[in-house]
């Protein structure tokens, strides 16, 4: 009276398999799970009784013991339920023992046998195939996202009938297609749309094309979300591994909908109230990944920069350095990927007008000084370009041409990003912004005219120390761009104007 | 809450008050101390203090009129029941500051020109040299960026011309002047609103420590006491009279700045005012001035040769001379505050060049950026009329 059946639970964003066993022995009719269940896994106990009757199958009315393996691991989420189910029925005789073999099952069960949409299918499918094992039962709403995974069958299921006909032989899964995924798709907006700012259109440039982090600083109205929405469509395509990467996390979130792979670069843009949980990851059972992970290999816009809560952009500097997050709970510690381009948007001063053509800014010099320290140094250092967005005058609006349209842009961005793979190519990073500092100088190979403009600007004190391998690093995107080998002039002029932004503008603030 | 009372308070005995002091005051027995605590009384304004002293004719006589009940409040009286002059004279010591009263060195005659002329002046820092020749640089305490770039440049110009530049001390404007004044070596004097010694407002408090080392502070006021906005008004009557020409760059209508031109007008002195947009609020106050006569200047050129300064007395503007041709070509074009793109079609430029160009500028001091746009750090006549050129075929073309 005993069966085991393989199942997986999702601990971050990896799958880990769980040996459900059961045994069926003497006693009251009951049903008891051991091996650290967590909250939904204990749900299953009342859930999978009325879905076996509900399939037409015996419930065996004994005591039935079910344990999880290995008992160390907190078992979280109603994927479990799939598995429990199976198990029972193998340990009862339904199913024949030797189809089980080299399968995993997933998926949780309504009352009536569905099997339902499940958070989490395609990590599952990976740790699957990483294991080495021949198929994954799923839900079918999830199929196509497992079937995105190479060496592993994908048996979709609608219904716990499904599952015992599969393992009896008496019913074959439909094939699941894979779908067209790769090839890049309009986003339904174009930087061609945007009129005018010139300068800001290029620092999307640049920051697509070296990887690199962006500030807007400017006016309400004056353009900030319009251009930062456009950055990720001058981005290169995700390539089939960035894509399993980003799709697993947007799997594990529950986010994707029964779609398979991630097509487009993630754009996320959390409003300013979110939690540091929302943006960093956690919550208090089962650790999904927050925004930044969410926007993995993708673009993370936090408009109103300024307004998020101080320790939620506080934490943003990890993931900004490291390219991933650490949560940590007390039920566990996992790591999520996050890496991310930043762009940030903020207005220059409370009221919004700061250096506005026409209308009159009405903040007082404190509490300018005041609201630019809401952004730490710390945090403005991982930023690499930095700039004001003005607002256009009618007159200003009225003169300005549209600009080129993303895929010309597109094509610039894609050559830069050859150039740095070529010169990166035994080295652990992909782009400049990446550059460890102290090897962005021999990378730049400066002219003597660019290293004198970068002396220049050092002498008077309009460069830092971090600010001075920002500049090198963004002049050597900027010559990427422009297919040149070494770093000139120029390109040192153009990374400088990309630094003004957000500094204290004052005597004061400057002293103090 | 000091009682103020008000100016017509009771009519005491209405006579016609000559101006400055009466010939006794300050000299004599006891008169010293008798002025120094005429100077620390709060509840009584400066006009009826002198009307005191002139009824009296001499620091005690008012002092006692005051501390008999005939004048000034109960917060004056009791102030005087418990007041030592030898404390006061020490708490001002240990603020470091000094008192001076009507008739020495450093109270400067012009004050006696006042309708309500101060009793006597603390001050801080160096000396107030008699012979200097001050011209004051008010305005907005919100200013425009352009604005603060006026008034920094007016700071600089007029103390590399030897000039002392006198301002309030306050946030915009004010700070702006005394900056430039200190950024070339020159020397400045603030007025205060506060006591001598209390650093207002804060931000400021710098600035403040670098004028008492390199200019001086001065104060109606004792050391302790608070900036209030009532004092505001007292305070600008002095940076007119301190100085020989009054400055205004920028203010809202019916602001302090208009109190300190209105002031200036009665002392008879010169007064100087810059335009700004008309579609500006902190344009409201100079252009009314220039409407009702004030003289219109473009910038500390037009300042000095109106004050008929020997121009050979300033220091060569920065010589953009030896910059590259599209250097030179971006600092003609700015002739407002400008987005790249426009600087680079007036300037006949691609927007890179445009754009290394400003930064190489920004960097030599000759361009500022702020917000996006630039705009140039000096007044080139010379370019202008080329340059408006320039501009008016960008307009003319429809792109």
């Amino acid at each position: 009276m005993y069966g085991r059946v393989l199942g997986m639970t999702v601990v971050g964003v990896g799958g880990r398999a769980v040996a459900v066993e059961s045994f069926v022995g003497r006693g009251l009719p009951a049903l008891t799970l051991t091996g650290l269940p967590g909250a939904a896994v204990q749900d299953a106990r009342e859930r999978i009784r009325p879905a076996v009757e509900h399939a037409g199958l015996e419930w065996p009315l004994r005591r039935v013991v079910v344990n999880l393996a290995p008992g160390n691991l907190r078992k979280e989420g109603a994927g479990l339920d799939l598995p429990i189910a199976a198990s029972v029925l193998a340990a009862t005789a339904q199913v024949p023992t030797a189809s089980l073999t080299g399968l995993v099952f997933f998926g949780e069960l309504s009352l009536r046998g569905e099997v339902l949409p499940t958070p989490g299918v395609l990590s599952v499918a990976i740790a699957a195939a990483q294991a080495g094992l021949a198929g994954v039962v799923v839900p079918e709403a999830n199929a196509v996202e497992a079937a995105q995974v190479d060496g592993v069958r994908v048996i979709a299921v609608a219904d716990l009938s499904h599952v015992v006909g599969f393992l009896r032989g008496t019913w074959e899964p439909p094939d699941v297609e894979v779908g067209t995924q790769r090839g890049w798709r309009s986003a339904g907006v174009d930087l061609a749309e945007v009129r005018g700012q010139e300068q800001a259109r290029r620092a999307l440039e640049v920051a697509a094309a070296g990887g690199h982090n962006l500030l807007f600083v400017g006016s309400p109205g004056a353009g900030k979300t319009m251009l930062a929405r456009r950055l990720a469509t001058i981005l290169p395509e995700l390539t089939r591994e960035e894509a399993l990467e980003a799709t697993q996390l947007h799997s594990v979130a529950g986010l994707l909908a029964g779609r398979g792979l991630l097509r487009q670069r993630p754009v996320r843009s959390p409003h300013h109230s979110i939690s540091t949980a929302g943006l960093l990851g956690g919550g208090s059972t089962q650790l999904r990944p927050g925004e930044v992970s969410l926007a993995h290999r993708g673009v993370l816009f936090l408009d109103e920069l300024t307004e998020f809560r101080r320790d939620a952009i506080e934490a943003l500097r990890q993931p900004l350095e490291d390219g991933h997050v650490v949560v940590t709970r007390s039920s566990a510690s996992v790591t999520f990927p996050a890496r991310f381009t930043l762009v940030g948007a903020a207005n220059p001063c409370p009221c919004g007008f700061r250096d506005d053509p026409v209308r009159l800014c009405e903040c007082r010099d404190d509490q300018l000084a005041r609201y630019r320290a809401k952004l730490s140094g710390p945090l403005l250092d991982r930023i690499d370009l930095r700039l004001s967005v003005p607002r256009l005058t009618k007159h200003e609006l009225l003169g300005a041409a549209g600009g080129e349209a993303s895929t010309v842009v597109r094509t610039r961005v894609l050559e830069a990003r050859e150039r740095q793979l070529a010169r990166y190519r035994d080295n652990d990073w992909t782009c400049n912004a990446h550059l460890p500092g102290p090897l962005a100088r021999r990378e730049a190979a400066l002219t003597s005219a660019g290293e004198r403009l970068l002396g220049d600007a050092v002498e008077r004190s309009a460069l830092s120390g971090r600010g001075f391998d920002r500049v090198i690093k963004v002049a050597r995107t900027v010559a990427d761009l422009g297919g040149q080998a070494r770093v000139d002039v120029g390109h040192v002029a153009e990374a400088l104007s990309y630094r003004e932004a957000f500094e204290p503008e004052d005597r004061a603030a400057r002293a103090s | 809450m000091p009682h103020v009372p008000a100016e017509d308070e009771e009519p005491f005995e209405p006579r016609l008050r000559p101006a400055g002091f009466p010939p006794s005051f300050g000299d004599g027995p006891g008169e010293a101390d008798a002025v120094l605590l005429l100077a620390c009384l709060l509840g009584i304004t400066p006009r009826v203090r002198h009307e005191v002293v002139w009824h009296e004719g001499s620091a005690t006589g008012a002092v006692a009129a005051i501390r008999g009940g005939a004048r000034g409040s109960d917060n004056d009286r009791q102030f005087l029941r418990g007041a030592d002059p030898a404390r006061i004279r020490k708490r001002v010591a240990v603020a470091g500051a000094r008192f001076a009263q009507p008739g020495s060195s450093e109270y400067w005659p012009a004050f006696q020109r006042l309708d309500d002329p101060p009793v006597g002046v603390f001050l801080r820092g160096r000396p107030l040299v008699l012979g200097h020749d001050r011209v004051a640089v008010v305005g907005s305490r919100r200013p425009s960026a352009q604005g603060k770039d006026v008034a920094r440049s007016l700071g600089q110009g007029l103390a590399a011309a030897g000039l002392v530049v006198s301002s309030g001390g306050a946030l915009g404007i004010d700070a702006r002047a005394h900056e430039g004044a200190l950024d070339v070596g020159g020397t400045t004097v603030a007025v205060l609103g506060s006591g001598i010694d209390v650093e207002y407002p804060a931000t400021n408090r710098h600035l403040l420590a670098e004028i008492v080392e390199r200019g001086t502070l001065v104060s109606e006021y004792p050391p302790g006491v608070p900036a209030e906005p009532f004092r505001f008004p007292a305070r600008n009557r002095l940076i007119a009279a301190l100085s020989i020409a009054v400055v205004i760059v920028e203010g809202v209508a019916r602001s302090g700045t208009r109190s300190t031109a209105d002031f200036a007008t009665q002392l008879g002195l010169e007064l100087f005012a810059v335009p700004g947009p008309v579609s500006s609020a902190l344009s409201a106050t100079p252009h009314e001035l220039i409407r009702d006569g004030a003289r219109l200047i473009r910038g500390v050129a037009d300042l000095l040769e109106d004050l008929g300064i020997d121009p050979s007395r300033r220091p060569p503007p920065p010589a953009p001379d030896g910059l590259p041709a599209n250097q030179h070509a971006v600092l003609d074009a700015l002739i407002e505050p400008m987005l790249p793109a426009a600087v680079a079609r007036a300037a006949g430029l691609s927007i890179p060049d445009t754009v290394s160009a400003l930064v190489q500028l920004e960097l030599r001091g000759l361009v500022h950026g702020s917000g996006g746009r630039f705009r140039s750090a000096l007044v080139r006549e010379a370019a202008r009329t080329t340059a408006v050129q320039h501009h008016a075929d960008a307009d003319a073309d429809p792109r």
